[in-house]
């Protein structure tokens, strides 16, 4: 765990020769990643293009076929090889954000954020609960802790998620489009709590659809086009002058709607 | 005809024991034969399986009459109402276990995975996550199982088990009552079987309101 000092300068993330298959259906076809400490990657590309998985294998939600995956200096091979003791010291440095939430739905919001800091990381009950509670606040939902999950907005509900992903002190937070099962108006209170977490300097990679998001708040867009990235660099540079044909034609019919 | 009553009245108690002790016996037992069912071991699974559908396929009183005079003649001394619990328990075990089952179909993947994501140990996910939403939807259906075993205990009263039916058997023989009697027999388990129904609805009322999603 020493391994977190700022003058570390190798990759936080490193994926490299990514492959996947779903039976004889490959969806990643050799990915190579690497993602520095504190940056901001965000994932683009249509649907079916790979970035949901791609996004899984970085925490094994997923096993992959081929490749290895590095977090924090914990390497995990092919076909979940590796023992359950190594998933959980490569989980232990991520967070992670779903598309559904996935909060517990019979546990309150208090307990949601804590009881994976007690069972995880050995706080005691009083400590988790104080994080929580800072956690909460910052998010802005403070007076929502006793209340259950389904009480509360899919925004609001997103957020204690977040809250709940960060308690565990990650150092990399994974978002799996984080706002696209939410009104537009709510997704943005979402983003709100995002762009407020990037620029306190977490390392995140965003699956995303939001547009204004991968372009203002990254640093890095990578656009997915059938189990490949097609193409990758500075958000502004790929949004606005993409090289490759497939990722034009992508961007102007996302920006067309 | 009071003194009968208050005589059949003696026989609810056992009754009462009975369809409790088998759906504790049930309740827990069910666990375990739900996960070998689930297991990715396919000996384990299929074993499950065809235990499953053994016990679900025989009658409870050809099981009881298996357990107490089958097993009870020489390989071992089982009293009546061990037989009883033993065999209505392990009915309920795999009915449970087939509860349980589906239940767990009934749950966000997502659940799994969150838990998984934040790390959580599998003995927290098990009993801290997936377990109380397991028992808070398998709830209504244990509630009606527990009702049709408060009614299947009547089959004890077969191999001597001194619950309602064996009361009400052994009097009406007696006093040549069999309307008056039964009738108040039945009239019993109505009466037990409404403070079930009526519990578990106001239980599974009270945990909807709370995470009704």
């Amino acid at each position: 765990m020493n391994e977190t000092s700022a003058t570390d300068i190798r990759p936080l993330v490193l994926v490299e020769g990514l492959r996947k298959s779903f039976g004889s259906h490959e969806v990643l076809k050799g990915i190579d990643l690497s993602v520095q400490r504190g940056e901001i990657v965000a994932i683009i590309g249509p649907s079916g293009s790979g970035k949901s998985t791609l996004l899984r294998c970085v925490n094994q939600l997923e096993t992959h076929t081929a490749g290895t995956v590095t977090v924090a200096g914990v390497t995990i091979g092919p076909d979940s090889a590796s023992h359950d003791r190594e998933l959980q010291k490569l989980r232990r440095n991520v967070g992670m954000v779903f598309q559904s939430f996935n909060l517990f739905p019979h546990l309150n919001v208090l307990r949601n954020v804590s009881i994976a800091q007690q069972r995880v990381l050995g706080r005691s009950q009083a400590e988790a609960d104080e994080r929580s509670m800072q956690l909460l606040t910052r998010v802005g939902l403070a007076d929502k802790a006793k209340q259950y999950p389904a009480r509360c907005s899919g925004g609001q509900q997103q957020r204690i998620a977040i809250a709940r992903a960060l308690a565990l002190d990650p150092q990399i937070m994974l978002f799996d489009e984080p706002t696209s099962a939410l009104d537009p108006e709510l997704g943005l209170e979402v983003l709100a709590v995002m762009r407020e977490l990037a620029e306190g300097g977490m390392t995140m990679i965003v699956v995303t659809h939001e547009m204004h998001f991968a372009e203002d708040v990254s640093n890095r867009v990578l656009i997915m086009a059938d189990g490949e990235i097609i193409e990758q660099g500075p958000s502004r540079e790929v949004m606005q002058k993409p090289q490759t044909e497939r990722a034009r034609q992508f961007l102007s019919a996302v920006r067309d709607r | 005809m009071l003194d009968i009553l208050g005589n059949l009245v003696t026989g609810v108690p056992m009754t009462l024991f009975l369809t409790f002790g088998a759906l504790l016996v049930g309740v827990i037992l069910g666990i375990p034969i739900c996960m070998a069912r689930r297991s990715h071991h396919p000996v384990l699974s299929n074993l499950a399986a065809a235990v499953i559908v053994a016990i679900r396929s025989i009658p409870p009183l050809v099981w009881l009459f298996l357990i107490y005079f089958g097993l009870g003649s020489g390989i071992l001394r089982l009293s009546p109402l061990v037989a009883a619990l033993g065999g209505l328990g392990l009915i309920t075990a795999v009915n449970m276990a087939e509860i349980y089952r589906g239940s767990l179909a009934a749950i966000h993947a997502g659940q799994w995975e969150a838990s998984q994501a934040l790390g959580l140990p599998r003995w927290s996910r098990l009993v801290e996550i997936i377990g109380p939403q397991v028992a808070r939807i398998s709830l209504p259906a244990v509630a009606t199982y527990a009702i049709g075993l408060l009614k299947d205990t009547a089959v004890a009263s077969i191999i001597g088990v001194p619950e309602l039916a064996f009361k009400g058997t052994y009097l009406s023989q007696q006093t040549f009552k069999g309307l008056e009697i039964f009738a108040a027999v039945g009239f019993l388990y109505i009466a037990m079987s409404l403070p079930i129904a009526w519990v578990s609805r106001l239980v599974d009322a009270r945990i909807r309101q709370r995470v009704a999603q």
